[in-house]
């Protein structure tokens, strides 16, 4: 296989638009550039994620990286900020097709291991509902991955927040206003109000925000006519690994039920995930970026990924990684450093041949015994 | 094998099958620590934990 460290992947597949709903023209480009880079199978799977695959296995190293961005075209272009420092503009650059092509030129320049399958993964819709990362949970089932979204080259994403959505409603008959009952805008809000105490106080000894659960007031909406009133208020709780979104849903319930409030469950809610910081692939990350010159970092992250989706199913060693500066994440302003992006490459391609080779196995296997 | 801790240069003695990237605790000042290398022992402050906002 062809070695190269340019960047021809991430500009080719960041030049492919493609917010949630739209990815099949980027799908096909990043499946085409993968037979180009000599994986031996590219196809598009019954659910609509680009996969490409080098080896046979019988051990599998999963690399699963998300192809969707938000809306938002930015064009596409290469700036040179200093001299020799590029920099590539475009939309999805950070989040998170830098990560995505990052993982296909790491695993095509290793090209084949020994009793390893390689199953690099594009899935779509990680910006709505994760359809592609809920499509591949059940087929694949990894000894490592690596999830794929912006950490910086050298730092690892160790956990992602839980998030649950609910609608909080009343309904009341029409009364004067000066006669005192409660309306049914006054309900909801006092329900929150009630919430949002409960919250303090919940988050009171916590010191770090991964531990502790934020609350969001996403809408507010009511309507009435001449015998009723309706108030409905949509709130979010970004959740902690502590604290599942059936445990969220129990105490917004119980809160609400006595107030005559009614909830109402929206979207998927998604439990938090933490990987194990003294895990193989931990390890493996950690001495490779340290080979690049540059001391290691953790960080936590506050909003999900497919991290959430994945992590609970396939209970195997595992991190987020990828090039970029997460707080360009969505904004009109997204690019990445094409220096950043080589250096990540060579840190997974390290990480790869770490984690896939004899030793390793020998070590794994014996651990296991 | 053993090395100092950096942080309050206690002992650090490695068990049998530590690795390098591995995590341990100094007995003495419970600092979290990253072997970085077994031959000769060596151990760096363990990476910072940050928290970030997105994905």
């Amino acid at each position: 296989m062809a070695e190269s460290h340019n960047a021809e992947t991430l500009i080719g597949l960041v030049s492919q638009y493609g917010p949630s709903g739209e990815e099949s023209g980027a799908v096909t480009w990043l499946v085409e550039r993968m037979r180009s880079l000599g994986f031996e199978t590219a196809n598009i799977d019954e659910t609509g994620n680009a996969v490409g695959l080098i080896g046979k296995g019988p051990r599998q190293l999963v690399l699963l990286g998300h192809i969707d961005t938000v809306p938002g075209e930015i064009p596409v272009r290469l700036e040179e900020i200093q001299p020799g420092n590029l920099v590539l503009y475009g939309r999805g650059s950070v989040d998170a097709k830098g990560p995505l092509a990052a993982f296909t030129d790491a695993a095509s320049q290793g090209g084949q291991i020994e009793g390893w399958q390689l199953v690099v993964i594009g899935a779509i819709d990680e910006e709505r509902d994760s359809i592609g990362a809920r499509g591949v949970t059940g087929r694949y089932n990894p000894d490592y991955a690596i999830i794929g979204e912006p950490s910086g080259w050298n730092r690892v994403t160790l956990g992602y927040k839980g998030a649950a959505w609910a609608d909080l409603m009343a309904k009341r008959k029409m009364s004067h206003t000066a006669s005192g009952q409660e309306s049914a805008c006054e309900a909801v809000v006092s329900a929150w109000n009630e919430i949002a105490g409960w919250v303090d106080k919940y988050n009171q000894d916590k010191n770090r925000i991964f531990e502790k659960i934020l609350l969001t007031l996403r809408g507010m909406h009511s309507v009435d006519d001449e015998f009723e009133q309706n108030a409905r208020l949509s709130v979010g709780g970004r959740l902690p690994v502590e604290f599942a979104p059936d445990q969220w849903y129990r105490k917004i319930r119980e809160i609400c039920d006595p107030r005559n409030v009614s909830t109402k469950e929206k979207g998927y809610p998604i439990p938090a995930y933490a990987c194990d910081k003294n895990s193989i692939v931990v390890r493996a990350f950690l001495s490779a970026i340290r080979e690049q010159g540059e001391r290691p970092g953790f960080v936590y992250k506050t909003g999900t990924a497919d991290l959430n989706i994945v992590g609970p199913v396939w209970r195997c060693p595992m991190v987020v990684y990828g090039p970029g500066d997460s707080s360009l994440d969505h904004t009109p302003d997204e690019h990445i450093s094409i220096d950043e992006y080589n250096r990540s490459v060579a840190v997974i391609k390290s990480v790869i041949a770490r984690l896939t080779s004899p030793s390793e196995m020998d070590h794994t296997q014996s651990a296991l015994s | 094998m053993s090395t100092n801790c950096p942080e309050c240069e206690a002992e650090i003695t490695f068990e049998e099958g530590t690795e390098i990237g591995e995590i341990i605790v100094c007995p003495d000042c419970g600092v979290d620590l990253e072997v970085t290398s077994l031959d000769p022992a060596a151990v760096d402050l363990a990476p910072m934990e940050q928290e970030d906002w997105g994905e």
